[in-house]
C-alpha cells in the first residue's frame, strides 16, 4: 500500500512543488495523477524512492517511511520511468538480468527472462537483441518486465505511456491490468486522460503540488472528466 | 551487490564500442612503440660499441703523450634497455663527451644532433602513450559515469531498488578502473613477451624490477585520470558538460602546467647562461696559459740552458710541476664555476620540479624517467661521473707527457701505452636510490587519486539523480 501524509515539498529556490499531500492506493488498485508539468506528479514519486528528501510529511510504503528507511521502502517498490534506455550495449535479457539482481531476484535463469519477456509482449527474437536497436514501445515493455520481475507489491510509473503509439499503450495498459488483477498496488502520473480513464481506479488532478481534485471510478465514469481536467488545467495556467 | 556491479560495469564497457577503439588503438600504439624502442636501443648499442673501440684504437694510434693529452678521450654513455619502455631525454642530450687536459667535458652529439627529423616528430614510447593518450581514453571512459546514467534513466531505476549508493558509487569505481585497465595491460604484458623474445635483448632483475615500479605508476596515473572523470561526473548533470570540463583539465594537466611550471621556475630563479660561464673560464684559461709562459721564460732567465742531462731532467721537472699546477687552478676553477652554476642550476630546476609536479602528468613522466633511468636525474650523475673523472685523467695524462718530453731534441717521442690509463667507471644509479626520487611522484598521484575519488564519493552520495 502506497500513503503520504501532508507530504510536501519546497526546493532550495523557494519553489514550492509539493503542498500537503495525502492520498492512498491500496492493494489492487490504480491510482493515475493528473496534472500539467511542474503540478507535482513527479515529485511524489521521487518521494516514494527518496531520490529527494521531503520538506515535511511522509510518505509511506506498506506503512514504511520513505524518508527514514528508504532502503527498506525500496524492497516493496518498483520503479517504470517515463523514457528509461536501458544499457544499449546489452541485450534485453542481459538488461534484465542485472536489474533483476539489483533487486533481489538473484535465481532467475535463461528461460525464465524469456518468460517474463513473452508476458509483456516482446518477440522472441528481441530476447538477444542489444536494447540499444529497440523502439521506445519495446524499451518500456522490458522496462515493466523489470518491475514485474521484481514481484514488489507497489509499482509507481512515471509517464509510463508518453510517446507510445496507440497499440503500444493499448497492449501497455493491459498490462497494468493484469498486474492489478495480482493485488499491485499502482501509482501512475500521466498526461494522457484517454489512458487514466481506461484503467484507473482513482484518478487525482493535481495543480500546483496540490491534489485539487479526486475522483473514484463510479465517480469519474458519470462526470465528463475530460471537461473537468481541462478546467483545472486551464485555472492552473 | 557489489559484484553485480562491478561485472555490469565491466561487461557495458566491454560491450561498448568505445571500448573496441581503444583497445586496438592501445595494442597498436604499445606494441609499436617497444618495437621501436628496441629497434632504438639495439641501434645505439650498436653505436656505443662501435664508439668504445674507435676510441681506444685512436688513443693507442696517437704519436706521442702530447698529443694524446690534448684530444683527450671520448666517454660514451651506455644505452639502457629501458629506454626501450621509457625514452627520457636521452635522445635529447649528448652521448660522448671528451675529457682532456684544457676544456671541462660536456655531453654532445645528441641522437637529434645526427638526426633532426627525430626532434620534428619526437619520440613514441610508454610513457608518452600513457600520460596522453590512455589519459585521455580514461576520460572518455568515465565522463559520463554518473551524468550519462543519469541521463538514460539507467541511475534511477537502478536506485530504486535496495542499493546504498556508496556500493553503487564504489562498484561503477572499481569496474571501471578494472575496464581501463584491460588496455593497458594486456597489450604491455605482450610487449614485454615481444621484448624477452629479442635473443640480444635481456633485463637484469633489477631491471625487472625498475619496469614493474615504472608500469605501477602507470596504473596510478591512469587511476587518477578516472578518478577526475568519476569525480566531475558526479559534479554534473549533463555528460556534455562533464566532458568539456575534463578535456579542459586534460589540457591543463598534460600540457599547461608543465610547460608554466618551467617558465615559472626560470622567472624565480634566474641562471647565466652557459655561454657566459664558458666565456668566463675560457677567460681564466687565457690567464693561466699566459702567466705559465711568463713562469717559463722567468725558469729560462734565471737557469741558463747548458744541454746536459741535468739541466734536461731539472728543466722536464719544472715543467711537470708547473703543468701539473696549471691544470689543477685551471680544474679548480672550472669546478668552482660549475658548483655555482650548477648549484643555481639545481635549484631552478627543483623549483620547476616541484611545481610542475602540480600536474599528474609531469610526476608521470618525471617518475617513470627516474625509474627508467632515462631521465635528468641520471644524466646528471653520469656528467658529474665525467668531471669527476677529468682530473684523475689530467694527471695521469700530464704525468706521462712531462715524463715523455723530448727535451733532447732527438726526434724520438715515446707511443702512448693506455694500458695503465685510468678508465672511467660508472654505476647506473641504485633502485631504492630511483624509487626514493620517485616517491614524491607517487605520493603526488596516490593523493590526487584519493582526493579526486573522495570528492565523486561524497558528491555521488548527495546526487540529484532526477
Amino acid at each position: 500500500m502506497l500513503q503520504t501524509i501532508d507530504l510536501t515539498k519546497r526546493y532550495e529556490d523557494d519553489t514550492l512543488a509539493l503542498d500537503c499531500l495525502n492520498l492512498e492506493v491500496k492493494e489492487g488498485e490504480i491510482f493515475c495523477l493528473l496534472g500539467a508539468n511542474g503540478a507535482g506528479k513527479t515529485t511524489t514519486i521521487n518521494l516514494f524512492f527518496n531520490f529527494i528528501q521531503p520538506t515535511s510529511g511522509k510518505a509511506l510504503v506498506n506503512g514504511i517511511d520513505a524518508a527514514e528507511k528508504p532502503l527498506d521502502a525500496k524492497d516493496h517498490l518498483s520503479f517504470v520511468s517515463e523514457n528509461v534506455m536501458l544499457y544499449g550495449n546489452f541485450t534485453a535479457r542481459q538488461n534484465l538480468d542485472y536489474f533483476s539482481r539489483l533487486g533481489g531476484r538473484r535465481n532467475l535463469k535463461k528461460d525464465d527472462y524469456y518468460h517474463y519477456m513473452s508476458m509483456v509482449g516482446l518477440s522472441d527474437d528481441s530476447f538477444e537483441k542489444k536494447v540499444g536497436s529497440f523502439s521506445k514501445g519495446m524499451r518500456q515493455k522490458l522496462g515493466i518486465t523489470i518491475a514485474i520481475i521484481k514481484d514488489a507489491g507497489n509499482i509507481l510509473l512515471d509517464e509510463p505511456t508518453s510517446g507510445l503509439d496507440p497499440r503500444a499503450a493499448a497492449e501497455f495498459i493491459a498490462i497494468l491490468r493484469d498486474l492489478r488483477e495480482r493485488g499491485k498496488s499502482i501509482l501512475m502520473s500521466t498526461h494522457d486522460i484517454f489512458r487514466a480513464k481506461e484503467i484507473a481506479d482513482y484518478v487525482g488532478i493535481m495543480k500546483k503540488g496540490r491534489l485539487a481534485m479526486v475522483r473514484s471510478r463510479e465517480e469519474f465514469l458519470g462526470d465528463d472528466l475530460e471537461a473537468v481536467y481541462l478546467d483545472y488545467m486551464q485555472s492552473a495556467s | 551487490m557489489l559484484r553485480d556491479i562491478v561485472m555490469k560495469e565491466i561487461l557495458d564497457i566491454i560491450h561498448s564500442p568505445k571500448f573496441v577503439f581503444t583497445f586496438l588503438l592501445c595494442t597498436v600504439l604499445i606494441l609499436l612503440s617497444v618495437y621501436t624502442g628496441i629497434d632504438n636501443y639495439r641501434s645505439e648499442l650498436r653505436e656505443y660499441n662501435a664508439a668504445v673501440v674507435l676510441n681506444r684504437k685512436n688513443l693507442e694510434n696517437q704519436q706521442n703523450y702530447t698529443t694524446l693529452a690534448g684530444i683527450g678521450t671520448k666517454i660514451n654513455k651506455q644505452p639502457t634497455v629501458l629506454s626501450a619502455v621509457t625514452t627520457g631525454i636521452q635522445k635529447a642530450v649528448g652521448r660522448q663527451a671528451t675529457v682532456n687536459i684544457a676544456y671541462d667535458p660536456s655531453l654532445v652529439d645528441s641522437k637529434y644532433d645526427s638526426n633532426p627529423v627525430l626532434a620534428v616528430f619526437g619520440e613514441l614510447d610508454l610513457t608518452l602513450i600513457v600520460r596522453v593518450v590512455l589519459s585521455l581514453l580514461a576520460i572518455l571512459f568515465t565522463y559520463d559515469a554518473i551524468s550519462g546514467e543519469r541521463e538514460r534513466g539507467t541511475l534511477k531505476l537502478s536506485l530504486s531498488n535496495r542499493i546504498p549508493r556508496d556500493r553503487m558509487i564504489l562498484g561503477k569505481a572499481l569496474g571501471g578502473l578494472a575496464s581501463l585497465l584491460v588496455p593497458l595491460v594486456i597489450p604491455f604484458v605482450i610487449g614485454l613477451i615481444m621484448l624477452m623474445l629479442y635473443p640480444d635483448i635481456s633485463f637484469t632483475g633489477d631491471e625487472w624490477l625498475r619496469i614493474g615500479f615504472i608500469f605501477l605508476l602507470f596504473l596510478l596515473y591512469l587511476s587518477l585520470f578516472f578518478s577526475l572523470g568519476l569525480m566531475v561526473s558526479s559534479f554534473t548533470r549533463r555528460s556534455s558538460s562533464s566532458l568539456f570540463i575534463l578535456l579542459f583539465a586534460w589540457v591543463v594537466f598534460v600540457f599547461v602546467v608543465p610547460k608554466t611550471a618551467v617558465i615559472l621556475a626560470g622567472q624565480i630563479n634566474p641562471i647565466p647562461s652557459v655561454h657566459e660561464v664558458t666565456a668566463q673560464k675560457e677567460a681564466f684559461l687565457q690567464e693561466i696559459q699566459g702567466s705559465a709562459r711568463q713562469e717559463v721564460l722567468d725558469w729560462r732567465g734565471e737557469n741558463p740552458s747548458d744541454n746536459t742531462p741535468e739541466y734536461q731532467e731539472r728543466f722536464r721537472a719544472f715543467l711537470e710541476d708547473l703543468q701539473q699546477r696549471a691544470t689543477s687552478s685551471i680544474d679548480e676553477r672550472n669546478a668552482g664555476l660549475e658548483v655555482d652554476y650548477q648549484a643555481k642550476r639545481r635549484k631552478q630546476q627543483t623549483l620547476a620540479l616541484y611545481l610542475s609536479r602540480l600536474s599528474p602528468a609531469s610526476a608521470l613522466t618525471v617518475g617513470a624517467e627516474n625509474l627508467g633511468l632515462t631521465g635528468v636525474r641520471e644524466h646528471e650523475r653520469f656528467l658529474n661521473s665525467i668531471k669527476q673523472y677529468k682530473p684523475v685523467f689530467t694527471k695521469w695524462a700530464n704525468t706521462k707527457m712531462m715524463q715523455s718530453l723530448d727535451l733532447g731534441n732527438t726526434g724520438e717521442q715515446e707511443k702512448p701505452d693506455i694500458s695503465d690509463m685510468p678508465r672511467h667507471e660508472f654505476e647506473p644509479e641504485k633502485l631504492s636510490e630511483s624509487l626514493a626520487a620517485a616517491l614524491p611522484d607517487y605520493l603526488v598521484m596516490a593523493l590526487m587519486t584519493i582526493v579526486f575519488f573522495m570528492a565523486a564519493y561524497v558528491s555521488f552520495l548527495r546526487y540529484d539523480v532526477r
